[in-house]
């Protein structure tokens, strides 16, 4: 069985330790801590709190043609997708220090491999760590931090959260802070395994999310991000309308996205079911690929050969994962093994 | 499919909240191309010593679940358009799963009896299989008492499966039950080929045994001693078991007559195969001490059983007199001077104007001549009006031999009648322990007619629950085959030790005495390939699934068609036939002029006592059980003188 074969990364945290194992060190550390409030079961904080991103809409360049216009896609004969890359968080408060809460935040993620039409998974990566904002807490509390068995974030200096800027001492930005920490540690496990494929294979691997985040994936050709979420749409006015206008099987002109922390990325939107009678994003996804700064018709080429790639896995359904519209079944494999391991 | 690594797991257990292991059950998964399937015996070996001891569990799978992540068949529909050829082109198939939940064979150490652990399960292999059905406890090198029964197939692993001869011959336990639809011949093959391999592993130390087998039905069991060819499949499965595939060496057939008394009632009538077939023939004395068997209650009142006990203590066999029958002396020996005797006592009596007799009255005494009578014509060809004796050599069995009484074309009446007195004389002579040997198997088919759940209490029937319940004390053991077990007396099946069971029907796999099997496995037993038993025996916690051959035996209907059945022949073709089992010389035409005109009474009278006898010289002493015939005289007609007509009448007054 190919499941078998595959070689299965070591966890890369050096010491991987439950959210109760850590409960438990801390009570023995500093007894009179308390664990009020603290959360180990029940939902994440990702999963209660509400987005922290703004919805925002940015103009891109288009790189196939003059403006944005909808191409009609055939879904490809043969599957090109060898392998699916998904990531997941999961951040819950461990304690509460001086009424600021102490962040345990666990990052996965996993490339599961097809062969044969089975999915088996190819590597996977876990790590966790504790996320505090140690300029805001004593010294006392600080050295108790340090004689956990985790690798501990500071989530007031850390250079992904609030994008830099100083962390208030309101206990609900130091969570957002922390989340956006755990949310770049999972990104970054995501594109280590991204790379890793790339280093080692040459088939085209599926990646959940976009792949600008990390150089070595986003120049590489076997690399195709999509995006399910659309908190930032790349259209403005007319561009927008046909965006909105797509159709099952359609697709956009390419345009290119730059941003200065970013490696620039060709990308296109694509929809991938008939949504009459449902919302505008409904089956909408946005596929990125290198911008290789290859000619137009070799741009348009390989965006209606890769959308095609895209649109050969709308089957199976994802379901019952709500997002089943713009989820591809092997994404949801990947959530359903990184659930698996939880 | 994967290439089986017997020695790398092929599962894993797996215990949820809502689907826990416990003692008794466990649950695994497998890769999807795995040799598992039901009654798949594998052994799970745990991660965490027990008192020092990394446990392993044997169990055998009794349940398969199959599904993949789809919450809904909703989803499999809309994700393929409503169309199902749709789904073969998908990109990916779904997340699958093989899930089998397992019985608990034996736990190792057996104590603490704890929850199946998580761990890792393997394919059983011949050993594990062996400490799984704790066959290693009788099946030890020099103190065997194992009796191959089959073998397990699995996934590469080819185990034989024994029985344990003290738990299926006795004294522990024994007694066989075996059940299945009828057609597949799996039954009578069953027990061909376990009569085959415990009469070659039976242990020495355990003394001698033979089987008495009851023909009920067609040609079954009439070629027990000949030969048949077997496929290469079957003779793995005989030199695996260390069994010879070959038919039985020593076989004893046993018919009744037909109503002429002369022509054997059996299938295995071809003159071919006569050299062992003996007459099976019984007289008054013998019959009744089973009046019982063939008089129903409604016959035999409590008045009407004291006049058959006068009978049987003071008449047959006696030197009986009466004062009121006059100075004539009787010696009842047979059904006609039964009859005879009966004659004089009524007609005295109507003679006397009496309404009694000794406390018997006249209409009891007419009542039991009525029943008595009657019972030489409904069991006509086994029972003889001249008390002629031809039955099983009771008290010079033979050990390893089969012993086949043919009733298939009998009446019901005397298919009990000989079973009842067959059986009770082998539990009377092993009581005595001097049947010749130490444990008599008696294979009776068609159960759920002698010995049935319903219906009236029979003689049979008791003496079934006799068996079951105290023959094994003896050595007396009981085979059983039916077709519906439910059917069956629950005393009678309940004793059985070992049960069997072939392809079985849903109907009667829907009845409670199949409750504990799991669905899995009466969906197994409902297409159980011909050749393939469920055991379940003592020593085994859960019911066994194995192969056995067909047996190196010619079938029934084989049988019939090479040897067919001798067509209706004359007296004298009939005797002829009879004495040449014991001289091969003797021809039609010498019986015939050693017979001459005598009656077919003589004859076959004469007929019976030569084969009873057996004597050296066959003919001489055929020709002295003839009366002897008056040597034929001519005698010359005297010369009467012709008289002359007086000249003067010429009329001759």
């Amino acid at each position: 069985m190919l499941a078998m074969s595959v070689t299965r990364a070591a966890l890369e945290s050096p010491g991987i330790s439950s959210i109760r194992t850590l409960q438990r060190q801390l009570s023995a550390l500093m007894p009179s801590a308390g664990l009020a409030g603290a959360l180990s079961d029940g939902p994440s904080l990702e999963v209660s709190s509400s987005p922290l991103d703004l919805p925002r809409l940015i103009s891109a360049v288009v790189i196939e043609g003059n403006a944005l216009r909808a191409r009609k896609v055939e879904p490809a004969i043969a599957p090109g997708f060898s392998a699916f890359l998904d990531g997941t968080q999961e951040s819950r408060v461990l304690s509460y220090a001086h009424g600021m809460p102490l962040i345990h935040g666990k990052v996965a993620a996993v490339i599961r491999i097809r062969s044969d039409r089975r999915l088996a998974t190819w590597r996977h990566t876990v790590a966790q760590r504790l996320y505090a904002p140690r300029r805001l807490l004593s010294a006392q509390w600080n050295a108790t931090l340090d004689a956990l068995a985790i690798d501990i974030v500071d989530v007031t200096s850390a250079p992904d959260a609030q994008g830099g800027a100083a962390v208030s001492e309101h206990p609900f930005a130091i969570r957002d802070a922390a989340i956006h920490s755990v949310q770049a540690d999972r990104e970054r496990v995501e594109h280590r395994l991204a790379e890793k494929w790339c280093d080692a294979e040459h088939e085209p691997l599926f990646v959940d999310g976009g792949i600008s985040g990390s150089d070595r994936v986003a120049r590489t050709a076997n690399a195709v991000g999509v995006v399910k979420t659309h908190r930032t749409l790349y259209a403005e006015g007319d561009s927008l309308q046909v965006v909105f206008g797509l159709r099952e099987g359609e697709r956009t002109s390419v345009f290119r996205i730059t941003s200065p922390k970013r490696t620039s990325v060709a990308s296109w939107y694509l929809r991938l079911r008939d949504p009459s009678g449902r919302d505008p994003m409904w089956g909408l996804v946005r596929v990125e690929i290198a911008d290789s700064g290859d000619t137009e018709a070799e741009i348009r080429r390989r965006a209606d050969e890769v959308s095609g790639w895209v649109l050969a896995e709308v089957s199976p359904l994802a379901l019952p994962d709500g997002r089943w519209d713009k989820m591809v079944y092997g994404i949801r494999d990947c959530e359903e093994f990184l659930r698996a391991i939880r | 499919m994967t290439t089986t690594n017997q020695s790398s797991a092929l599962g894993r257990v797996v215990a949820t909240e809502r689907k826990p292991n416990t003692p008794h059950e466990f649950h695994f998964w497998t890769a999807l191309d795995s040799p598992v399937g039901i009654g798949t015996i594998v052994r799970v070996e745990g991660a965490h010593p027990v008192n020092g001891q990394i446990p392993q569990i044997y169990g055998v799978v009794v349940e398969g679940f199959s599904y993949t992540d789809l919450q809904t068949p909703l989803h499999d529909v809309m994700g393929h358009d409503g169309a199902p050829g749709s789904a073969s082109l998908a990109a990916t198939e779904r997340a699958e799963i093989r899930l089998y939940s397992a019985a608990v064979l034996r736990q190792i150490p057996e104590e603490p009896m704890q929850p199946v652990p998580m761990g890792q399960v393997f394919l059983a292999q011949d050993a594990d299989v062996a400490v799984a059905l704790r066959m290693d406890g009788y099946i030890k090198e020099g103190s065997s008492t194992g009796i191959p029964i089959g073998v397990y197939r699995a996934g590469g692993t080819d185990a034989a499966i024994y029985l344990d001869a003290d738990f299926l011959i006795g004294p522990e336990a024994a007694h066989l039950n075996i059940t299945g639809v009828s057609g597949l011949a799996t039954k009578t093959s069953a027990i061909e080929w376990i009569l085959g391999s415990i009469f070659t592993h039976f242990p020495e130390q355990k003394g001698s045994v033979a089987a008495v087998c009851f023909n009920v039905k067609g040609p079954d069991l009439c070629f027990l001693d000949l030969p048949a060819d077997i496929g290469a499949a079957d003779k793995v499965i005989y030199d695996k078991c260390g069994v010879p595939a070959g038919p039985f060496e020593n076989v004893q057939y046993f018919a009744p007559y037909k109503s002429d008394g002369f022509s054997l009632n059996t299938l295995r009538s071809n003159e071919a195969l006569l050299h062992n077939v003996s007459p099976l023939t019984w007289g008054l004395r013998e019959v009744l001490q089973y009046a019982e068997v063939l008089l129903n209650k409604d016959d035999v009142d409590a008045k009407a059983d004291a006049l058959i006990d006068f009978i049987r203590e003071r008449v047959v066999d006696r030197d009986f007199s009466d004062p009121m029958l006059g100075n004539k002396r009787y010696v009842v020996r047979s059904f006609a001077d039964l009859e005879g005797w009966f004659r004089d006592v009524l007609s005295a009596m109507e003679n006397k104007g009496n309404e009694g007799w000794r406390t018997h009255h006249v209409a009891t005494i007419r009542k039991v001549r009525n029943r008595l009578s009657n019972i030489s014509t409904r069991c006509a060809g086994l029972v003889t009006d001249d008390g002629a004796v031809s039955d099983l050599p009771f008290g010079s069995f033979q050990d390893r031999t089969v012993y086949v009484i043919d009733v298939a074309s009998l009446e019901e009446a005397a298919q009990d009648l000989i079973f009842a007195r067959v059986v009770t004389r082998l539990r009377e002579h092993l009581e005595k322990r001097d049947l010749g040997v130490n444990h008599v198997i008696v294979f009776v088919d068609e159960l759920n007619k002698y010995a049935p759940n319903d219906g009236p209490e029979t003689y049979v029937r008791k003496m079934l629950l006799d068996l079951a319940e105290r023959g094994r004390y003896l050595g007396l053991v009981l085979f059983s085959a039916q077709q519906f077990r439910s059917q069956v007396h629950r005393r009678v099946v309940g004793n059985s030790g070992t049960a069997l069971y072939g392809r079985m029907d849903a109907d009667e796999l829907a009845t409670p005495g199949y409750a504990v099997l799991s669905p899995a496995v009466k969906t197994k037993l409902a297409s159980l390939e011909k050749g393939q038993l469920m055991v379940r025996h003592p020593h085994f916690t859960q019911p066994i699934f194995v192969r056995f051959p067909r047996p190196a035996i010619m079938r029934g209907r084989d049988g019939a068609e090479r040897y067919p059945q001798a067509v209706d022949i004359n007296l004298d073709a009939a005797v002829t036939r009879s004495l040449r089992t014991l001289d091969s010389s003797i021809t039609l035409g010498w019986v015939q002029d050693a017979v001459g005109i005598r009656d077919e009474d003589e004859i076959i009278k004469a007929r019976n006592a030569t084969l009873r006898e057996r004597p050296a010289d066959v003919r001489k002493f055929f020709l002295a059980q003839l009366r002897p015939t008056v040597a034929t005289q001519v005698v010359a007609r005297p010369a009467a003188a012709v008289r002359s007509a007086p000249a003067d009448d010429p009329y001759g007054f």
